[in-house]
C-alpha cells in the first residue's frame, strides 16, 4: 500500500533570523494599556472628581445636600425594593426552568429554549412597551376580563423587570445543572437517598455557586436597567436611581451634573461592590468548568404528567414571549389609540407615518445601524486583539487590560452615560472639540460599554480552539496574517460572530446610554421609541417597535443559519 | 545538529528543567523517555521554538535558536513536528494540509514551491493517502489523521522532525504499525527525530539513542540496548527495564544481598554508579523460580497473573514485594505456594552490554 520512495534529497539551507517583534511588542503593549486607560478608567474618575468638586474646590457639599433630601432615600428605596422583588422573581422563574430543560426529558426543548431567549434578545423598554398594550384599555386582557392589572406601578416595574431578565439566569444556571455529573446523582440514591434528597442533598449545594452567581447577575441587570422603570415608573412618579440620575440631567438645573455624578457614584458603588461579589462566586465555582456538559434528560416523567408539563410550559412561555408582542403588533396596525380592534378599524397608517413621513425616523434608523457597525468593526478587531493576548496568557498587562474594560460594562448605564459627558466634553480640561452634542460621543460611549462583550466572545471561541492548531500552523510555516486568515479564522468564525451580533444589535436598540447623550440630528431608534411614548404616540411608538422586534428575529435566524452552515460546510459535521 | 546547553525552563517557582545539555547529530533518531510531567513535552517545546528558555542557549547547524534573550520563532525554523492530538485543522482537506507547508515553510525547495500539486502527491504517496486528498479530518479514522499528520510534517522536507507522542491517540494494534511507518520515514527522510514518549516500548523499538529523563533532570542517555540492560540510576532501572531493586553489597564481582547474606549472586551486567549504591536491579525475566524445596530465596506467592505467553508473579520476600516472569512452559505456582528465587546467571546478556 506504501511505495517506497526516497523523499530526501538536498534541502534547502538558510541562516535562520530572529524575531524583530520581541523587543517591539513590549512597547505595542505598555502603549495599549495606556491607550485602555485613557478611555475606560480615566472617565469613571472624573465622575468621582466632579462630585467632590464646588466651583473648583474641594467640597463635600454635593453629597450633604444629596443626603439630606428625602427624595434621593425615596429613590435607593425604590431601587432596592424594585431590584430586590425583581431578582427574586427572575431566580425563581430562571432556576426552576433551567432544572427542568436540563433534566426533564420533554418534546421541542429546541423551540422552548428558543422562546426563552427571545425577551433576552428584544430590548427591555420594547417589552415593556409590548406588555403595555396586552395589559392596557383596549388590550385583549381587559376586553376579555373587563379588568387588568396596572403595570404602571412598583408591581409591575418588578413584574416587568423579573419577566425580561430571568433568561439571564436560565442560562446562567442550565450549564451549571448540566455539568453535575450524573454519577454524583447515581452514588447518592444507590446510598439509598430518595429523589428529593438528592436534589436537597447532591444537586443543588452543587449548583448553589451558579444559582448566586445568576443572580446576582440578574441583580446587576435589574439595577442598570432604565427602559423599564422609564416607561412605567416616570408617569407613575416612581423614580429609582437609573431614572432620577436622568431627570437630573434632563432637567438642566444650575448643579445638575454634579447632583447626577454625586448620585451616580452612590449607584455605581452599589453596582461594582454586587460585580466584585459575582467575581468571587465565579471564581468558586470555576471547578465545574472543566466538566462536560451532559445534554441528556436525566428524569422520564409518565406519558401524562409530561403532557401536562409540557403544556404549562408552553402556556408560560407564550404568556411571556409571544402574546405581549402580538398584542402590539395589533395595535400598531388601529388607525387611532382606544378603537377596538376591529377590520374597519385597521391599516397601515401608523407605518407610513413612521416609516415615511417623520424624518426622524429614518434618521435614527440610520443612525443606529451606522454607529452598530462602526461599534461592532473596532470592537471586533480590537477586541480579538485582546482577548488573543489574553489568551496567550504571557502578559500580565493583558490581564489588566481585560480588568480595565469590564468596568464600563459593570457600571449602570446612566452612570457610564454621565461618565462620558465629564470625561469628552472637554478631553483635557479647556480643550472642547465638540464632541458632547455631536453623534460622535455616541460611538464612544458604546464601544467603551459593549467593548468587553466582544472580548469575552473572541476569547471564548479561541478557547475552544487546541493551542496545537496554531502550533501546527507556525511550525508550517504560517505566521501573522497568513496564519490567521487561513487558520484561526476560519475556526473562530462562530465564535467571533456571536459576538460581533451581540454588540451590534446591543447598540442597535440602547436606550439607556443613548438617552443622556442623544442631541437633535443624532437620534437612535431607542430614543425615537422612548419620545414617541412619551409624547403619548403609542400606536407609532408599537409600530416602530414590531418592524424592530421582526428584524431583530430575522437577524437572529439568519445567524443560527449561517453558523448551521459553517457547522456543515466547515467544519464538516453531519 | 542540535546542541543544547545548560538548559533551564522555570514556569514562575516551579523549574520544569535543569540545567540541561544534549547534543543530537544529524540524521539520528533521539527517544526522550519519561514519565508525565518530567519535562519532555518543555524540551520539545524548546526545540519548536514556541518558548524561549529561562537560561542557557540552544544551537541548531551552528546557528544561535534560542537564549534567555532571543528566539528564532518556529516559523523561521526548519522544522517540522507532529502533535500528540495530530492537531489537525478541520477546515482543510488532506491534500490542503500538505499544500500548506509546502506555501509557507521557508524552507520549501524553490521547485516544489512552483509545483506544489507534485510535491503534495508524492508526500501523500509516501505515507498511503494518494487516494484520500480530498476527505477532511472528521471523515477519517485515527490511523489515517496520523498519517496526515505525518505527511504535513514531512512535507517540506526539514532538517528535524518534532514528535510528541504521535500514537498515544491510537489503539494497540494501530500503534505497532505505525511504529514501522515512522522508522521507514525516518529512513527515507534523513530528518533528524526528536520522539517523545512516555512509553518504553516504542523508545526502545525506534530510537537510535534514548534520552530517559526524571524531574526535569536527564537521568542517562544511551542506546536502547545500553538503557535497558545497563540503567546507570535507579530510577531507569525501575522505569525502563521494570527491575526489583535488591539493596546489598557488592564485592568484587558478585553481589551480597543484604536480608540473606550467605547469598553470592553474579554480575549481571550492573554499572559502577548502581554498584556505588549498593544496589542490584534484577529484571522481572531475570528471576528463576523453582519449588520450595530448590536452592534460592524463600517467598511467598501473592499474585498469579495469565498473559498467554508469560505468567506474571508476585511474589513476597523477607517483606518486600517482587514482580517474578515466568514463561508458560515452565512449572507453574498458585497464590500461597512457598517458592525458590534466583538470579539467572546470563553471560550473553554481559557481553552484549559492554
Amino acid at each position: 500500500m506504501i511505495s517506497p520512495q526516497s523523499a530526501a534529497p538536498e534541502r534547502r539551507r538558510e541562516a535562520p533570523s530572529f524575531s524583530s517583534f520581541f523587543g517591539t511588542k513590549k512597547w505595542l503593549m505598555v502603549l495599549g494599556l495606556l491607550l485602555v486607560v485613557c478611555v475606560f478608567v480615566v472617565p469613571v474618575f472624573r465622575l468621582l472628581l466632579l462630585s467632590v468638586l464646588d466651583k473648583g474646590a474641594w467640597s463635600s457639599a454635593h453629597y450633604e445636600s444629596i443626603w439630606k433630601e428625602t427624595a434621593t432615600w425615596t429613590a435607593v428605596r425604590n431601587t432596592l425594593y424594585t431590584t430586590a422583588g425583581s431578582t427574586i422573581l427572575s431566580l425563581v422563574l430562571g432556576v426552576s426552568m433551567a432544572w427542568i430543560m436540563a433534566y426533564v426529558h420533554l418534546r421541542g426543548k429546541r423551540w422552548m429554549q428558543l422562546f426563552i431567549f427571545l425577551p433576552f434578545i428584544i430590548p427591555s423598554y420594547i417589552t415593556t412597551l409590548a406588555w403595555i398594550q396586552f395589559l392596557g384599555k383596549s388590550g385583549p386582557v381587559f376586553s376579555l376580563f373587563g379588568w387588568a392589572p396596572n403595570l404602571y406601578s412598583m408591581g409591575g416595574i418588578i413584574f416587568l423587570l423579573g419577566v425580561s431578565h430571568y433568561p439571564l439566569v436560565y442560562l446562567f444556571t442550565v450549564d451549571v445543572f448540566r455539568k453535575i455529573p450524573r454519577e454524583l446523582e447515581d452514588a447518592a440514591r444507590t446510598s439509598g437517598a430518595g429523589r428529593k434528597h438528592v436534589l436537597l442533598k447532591v444537586v443543588l449545594p452543587l449548583a448553589l455557586p451558579g444559582i448566586a452567581g445568576g443572580g446576582l447577575l440578574a441583580f446587576l441587570t435589574n439595577l442598570d436597567n432604565f427602559g423599564i422603570p422609564a416607561f412605567l415608573g416616570i408617569p407613575a412618579n416612581i423614580r429609582v436611581l437609573s431614572t432620577y440620575i436622568y431627570e437630573q440631567i434632563a432637567g438642566f438645573g444650575p448643579s445638575s451634573f454634579a447632583r447626577a455624578a454625586v448620585l451616580s457614584v452612590l449607584l455605581g458603588a452599589i453596582a461594582l461592590a454586587g460585580t466584585f461579589l459575582q467575581w468571587l462566586l465565579l471564581k468558586k465555582s470555576r471547578v465545574t468548568e472543566t466538566v462536560v456538559r451532559d445534554t441528556n434528560p436525566r428524569i422520564y416523567l409518565a406519558p401524562r404528567p409530561q403532557q401536562l408539563l409540557e403544556a404549562g410550559i408552553w402556556l408560560f412561555l407564550g404568556v411571556t414571549s409571544l402574546v405581549p408582542f402580538l398584542a402590539m403588533g395589533a395595535l400598531s396596525l388601529i388607525k387611532a389609540y382606544g378603537l377596538p380592534f376591529r377590520p374597519e378599524n385597521l391599516s397601515l397608517e401608523n407605518y407610513y407615518y413612521v416609516f415615511l413621513e417623520d424624518a426622524k425616523t429614518g434618521s435614527a434608523l440610520w443612525n443606529s445601524v451606522w454607529l452598530a457597525v462602526f461599534t461592532m468593526g473596532i470592537c471586533l478587531v480590537a477586541g480579538t486583539a485582546l482577548a488573543y493576548l489574553r489568551y496567550r496568557g504571557d502578559s500580565f498587562l493583558a490581564k489588566w487590560m481585560e480588568l480595565f474594560v469590564t468596568v464600563p460594562y459593570a457600571l449602570p448605564g446612566t452612570v457610564l452615560a454621565l461618565c462620558m459627558i465629564f470625561a469628552w466634553m472637554q478631553p483635557i480640561p479647556g480643550w472642547n472639540p465638540g464632541l458632547y452634542g455631536s453623534v460622535w460621543i455616541l460611538l464612544i460611549a458604546y464601544v467603551t460599554r459593549f467593548f468587553v462583550l466582544q472580548v469575552r466572545g473572541s476569547y471564548t471561541a479561541l478557547l475552544q480552539v487546541d493551542p496545537s492548531m496554531e502550533e501546527a500552523a507556525k511550525v508550517s510555516g504560517a505566521y501573522g496574517w497568513v496564519k490567521w486568515r487561513r487558520i484561526l479564522l476560519p475556526l473562530l468564525f462562530p465564535g467571533l460572530a456571536g459576538g460581533a451580533l451581540l454588540v451590534f444589535l446591543m447598540v442597535l436598540t440602547e436606550l439607556t446610554v443613548s438617552s443622556l447623550l442623544w442631541s437633535t440630528g443624532s437620534e437612535t431608534i431607542g430614543v425615537v421609541i422612548f419620545n414617541y411614548e412619551q409624547a403619548g404616540y403609542t400606536t407609532y411608538s408599537t409600530a416602530f417597535a414590531s418592524v424592530l422586534v421582526l428584524a431583530i428575529l430575522a437577524g437572529g435566524l439568519l445567524f443560527t443559519a449561517l453558523s448551521r452552515q459553517w457547522e456543515r460546510k466547515v467544519m464538516k459535521k453531519q | 545538529m542540535i546542541e543544547v546547553n545548560n538548559v533551564t525552563k522555570q514556569y514562575g517557582s516551579f523549574t520544569a528543567l535543569h540545567e540541561m545539555d544534549l547534543s543530537i547529530r544529524k540524521g539520528e533518531f533521539t527517544a526522550i523517555l519519561g514519565p508525565s510531567g518530567c519535562g519532555k513535552t518543555t524540551f520539545l517545546k524548546l526545540l519548536a521554538g514556541f518558548m524561549k528558555p529561562s537560561s542557557g542557549d540552544i544551537h541548531i547547524d551552528g546557528f544561535l535558536a534560542a537564549s534567555k534573550k532571543r528566539l528564532v520563532p518556529p516559523e523561521k525554523r526548519n522544522i517540522g513536528m507532529v502533535f500528540q492530538s495530530f492537531a489537525l485543522w478541520p477546515h482543510m482537506t488532506v491534500y490542503e494540509h500538505v499544500a500548506f507547508p509546502l506555501r509557507h515553510h521557508h524552507h520549501t525547495r524553490d521547485e516544489w514551491k512552483q509545483d506544489i500539486g507534485a510535491r503534495a502527491q508524492q508526500v501523500l504517496k509516501l505515507v498511503g493517502l494518494e487516494q484520500l486528498f480530498d476527505r477532511y479530518p472528521a471523515e477519517l479514522s485515527g490511523g489515517q489523521k496520523q498519517r496526515v499528520a505525518l505527511a504535513r510534517a514531512i512535507a517540506p522536507l526539514p532538517d528535524v522532525l518534532l514528535m510528541d507522542e504521535p500514537l498515544s491517540a491510537l489503539d494497540i494494534e494501530l500503534r505497532v504499525e505505525m511504529r514501522n511507518e515512522i522508522q521507514r520515514i525516518h529512513r527515507e527522510t534523513h530528518a533528524s527525530v526528536v520522539y517523545v514518549t512516555h512509553d518504553q516500548g516504542e523508545a526502545l523499538a525506534m530510537a537510535d539513542k534514548i534520552v530517559v529523563m526524571n524531574h526535569g533532570k536527564i537521568e542517562q542517555i544511551g542506546s536502547p540496548e545500553a538503557v535497558y540492560t545497563r540503567p546507570e540510576t535507579a530510577f531507569v532501572a525501575s522505569f525502563v527495564g521494570k527491575c526489583n531493586m535488591v539493596k546489598g553489597k557488592w564485592e568484587q564481582d558478585f553481589f551480597i544481598p543484604n536480608e540473606f547474606p550467605w547469598e553470592r549472586w553474579p554480575d549481571i551486567g550492573v554499572t559502577e554508579s548502581l554498584k556505588e549504591e549498593g544496589l542490584c536491579p534484577v529484571r522481572p525475566e531475570q528471576w528463576k523460580l523453582a519449588g520450595e524445596k530448590e536452592e534460592g530465596l524463600k517467598g511467598t506467592v501473592l499474585t498469579v497473573q495469565y498473559q498467554g505467553k508469560e505468567i506474571h508473579y508476585t511474589v513476597e520476600v523477607e517483606n518486600e514485594n517482587w514482580t517474578v516472569h515466568q514463561s508458560v512452559f515452565q512449572p507453574k505456582y498458585g497464590i500461597g505456594d512457598t517458592v525458590s528465587l534466583s538470579v539467572k546467571a546470563e553471560p550473553s546478556q554481559k557481553a552484549a552490554s559492554l
